[in-house]
């Protein structure tokens, strides 16, 4: 029993050192967005605000094209997943049911244009969007986030697909189930908590992508990283603005990862153990 | 068959003059970064009422200016009429830039300060048009600096009056004046000064000029100076208050212009030099608000000097609205002085400085004025490469220097081998 409990201890005492890892740095954004804009730089600086101000968020309705911002990014994200959903799916699964040489070559070479870096492929990105007249729009930007996020969704899904049992999609097939009707009747149902898992993912790498964002738009479809990146100027940082736009703007994916907790649980364990 | 030829021309009568303004309003877009946007605004916002067409402003931040730019450069692109850029990518942009030379009549190259008539030209042509220019004078505080019983102490200890420096010796006599433990507690409270380690690659550069030297790093004909005696002594004057007197924060590293700024806004330093344009963004809450004094740049033997912080208008050569676009930029010079009741409060004309100077609340003007008039105010040298001296030969060397215990002429020599490996001579 003593040992258990020290067991306990010891265990409870490391995840408390990991979360503050991981909680440490956002606890930090949180406070200096609700310190006055004098203190966000005090020196040395202060963990907890002094004085609280909520003066960092009401500012924020002062800035219309900030407010815009966060609407195209949530536009941006949710087509960039359907398309990175969409065009994966049917890789994934053409990869994990036949297992051809030809797919396994194709999965390595989809991994390999995850190790490119976007900085290499932004200007001619930029060249094949403008002569597509697709700059500035949001179709445009989603694309070029699809670019990052299919190889990633193909993998993932690949994983999950393999771990399903033939023999379901065999049943199906024995009842009449086309190929194509197989992957939407009992496929994809089964792989949800995977796909789920992946479209999250695609989301996040799109909710939080800068580069391509900022080559692709200008003011109409302008994303919230890139407005918020506008608070650094030449002539400094306004780090209190800075920092209470960079908390609303995580509010969104932390409220929807809790509400998915249980299914990312469960997805990301699907494809652990092959069926 | 009556009715519908009637119903035609009232169509044709209610579109036509719907048509006409199409083809007579355009939309001039203009890349900016916030400080572009806020200087500009008003000018363009009169200049859209004035003539009916449309500026549209693509504001990014700081560093993303020169990538849109870059890409638009490296395809051919057309996405902007107007693109406002930091001097230092001017080098970089020219390939890309319309010349405007008939912009710089007499009458506005005399009203530019010479640094940005210099800034504005690549190989002796005029490819961008001054927006705006900073530079670095002296802030400090009224409170401490107008009190007699403060006065008296100086004069006393120094045998000469309080008043703000104007010299390489009267700033480091302040520094060290100024410099307290207040509680008794053995920590000191305030320092006199501060020393930007963090912005190495720039801010020692500052006192090469005042020592008198005719550039940073290379002359006018881009020959290597970086070893001359006046770098040498800039570079011994940047880091004695950190070395030598103790005058200043000793993390010196980690002080950039943000941590400068807010040292002495919290009333850490009682003194410093930065950027003309804080003097208007003090804020409201800090405890020191109203009490802050500016002036211009210290001078060192060579006299004031400074490196200016200046922006252009370039009109790029792919815009397909370029006659234009040079309009446009014609008229945000003409109307340059409206910037000054923007947040920054900057222009780049000496008679947009001139019109403010003794309005209440722009005593940062004049001497911002009369640093960026000093013939010793010259900016960087005009080559492409210069990021990458900054990175890897200046910031090396500031940083270096600051640890004590390098000689500056043995730093800067290494900085000549290195600028001779980058081909300069």
């Amino acid at each position: 029993m003593k040992s258990s409990l020290a067991e306990r201890a010891i265990l409870y005492a490391l995840v408390a050192i990991i979360l503050m890892v991981f909680v440490f740095p956002y606890g930090f954004l949180v406070s200096t967005s609700i310190k006055p804009p004098v203190d966000a730089l005090a020196i040395p600086p202060t963990l907890l605000p002094q004085r609280i101000s909520f003066d960092n968020y009401t500012i924020i309705g002062d800035f219309p094209v900030v407010q815009r911002s966060f609407g195209n990014s949530t536009i941006i994200a949710l087509l960039s997943t359907v398309i990175s959903i969409g065009l994966a799916i049917p890789a994934a699964y053409a990869i994990a049911r036949f297992a051809t040489w030809a797919g396994k070559l194709f999965l390595i070479a989809a991994l390999v244009t995850r190790l490119i870096p976007p900085v290499s492929v932004g200007i001619p990105l930029f060249a094949i969007m403008r002569s597509l007249g697709l700059i500035d729009t949001h179709l445009g930007v989603a694309l070029a986030h699809s670019t990052i996020s299919v190889p990633l969704a193909i993998w993932l899904l690949a994983s999950f697909m393999e771990s399903i049992p033939r023999a379901l999609e065999e049943a199906a097939r024995v009842d009449g189930c086309s190929r194509f009707g197989a992957l939407f009747r009992i496929i994809i149902p089964v792989a949800a908590g995977g796909i789920a898992v992946t479209a999250i993912f695609v989301f996040l790498a799109s909710w939080n992508e800068f580069l391509f964002s900022l080559l692709l738009s200008s003011t109409g479809v302008k994303t919230a990283p890139i407005a918020i990146a506008e608070f650094k100027s030449q002539y400094g940082i306004q780090w209190g603005t800075m920092t209470s736009l960079s908390v609303l703007y995580s509010f969104p994916v932390i409220i929807f990862s809790l509400l998915m907790q249980k299914r990312i649980l469960a997805g990301m364990t699907m494809g652990a153990v092959k069926g | 068959m009556k009715s519908l030829g009637f119903m035609f021309a009232v169509l044709v009568l209610f579109l036509l003059p719907l048509t006409a303004s199409g083809q007579d309003s355009t939309t001039l877009t203009v890349l900016v970064e916030q400080g572009g946007l806020w200087l500009q605004e008003a000018a363009a916002k009169q200049f859209e009422e004035e003539t009916g067409h449309t500026v549209e402003f693509v504001n990014v931040p700081y560093g993303s200016v020169f990538d849109r730019l870059s890409a638009e450069m490296a395809t051919g692109g057309a996405a902007f009429d107007v693109a406002t850029i930091d001097v230092v990518w001017m080098s970089h942009f020219a390939p890309f830039a319309e010349p405007l030379d008939d912009l710089f009549t007499d009458e506005v190259t005399d009203d530019l300060f010479a640094s940005l008539v210099a800034d504005a030209q690549i190989d002796g042509t005029f490819i961008g048009m001054p927006t705006w220019a900073n530079t670095e004078i002296i802030f400090y505080r009224k409170d401490l600096w107008e009190d007699p019983d403060e006065q008296a102490a100086f004069e006393a200890e120094f045998g000469y009056p309080l008043t703000p420096p104007a010299t390489w010796q009267e700033f480091t006599d302040m520094a060290m004046f100024f410099t307290r433990d207040n509680d008794g507690d053995g920590e000191i409270d305030m320092y006199g000064t501060d020393v930007k380690g963090g912005v190495a690659d720039f801010e020692w550069m500052i006192a090469v000029l005042q020592a008198g030297s005719p550039g940073v790093v290379l002359d006018a004909d881009h020959n290597i100076i970086i070893d001359n005696a006046e770098h040498v002594a800039g570079l011994e004057y940047y880091i004695s208050h950190h070395c030598d007197m103790d005058v200043a924060p000793p993390n010196v590293n980690e002080i950039d212009w943000g941590v400068a700024e807010n040292l002495f806004y919290q009333s850490q330093t009682a003194m410093f030099r930065f950027w003309g344009h804080a003097y208007r963004l003090t804020r409201g809450d800090s405890p020191i608000a109203d009490l802050v004094g500016a002036a211009p740049m210290i001078a060192g033997p060579g006299g004031v000097g400074a490196i200016p912080g200046p922006w252009f208008n370039i009109v790029p050569k792919t815009s397909e609205n370029k006659e234009l676009a040079l309009e446009l930029v014609q008229y945000l010079y003409d109307n340059n002085a409206m910037g000054i009741e923007a947040p920054l409060g900057l222009a780049a004309r000496k008679s947009a400085y001139a019109s403010y100077a003794d309005v209440e609340g722009y005593e940062n003007l004049n001497p911002l004025l009369e640093t960026l008039d000093s013939p010793q105010t010259i900016g960087r040298p005009a080559v492409a490469d210069w990021q990458q001296i900054a990175d890897e030969i200046l910031g090396p060397i500031g940083s270096d220097a600051l640890t004590c215990e390098q000689d500056p002429a043995e730093l800067l020599a290494w900085g000549r081998q290195e600028l001779e490996a980058m081909g300069y001579e």
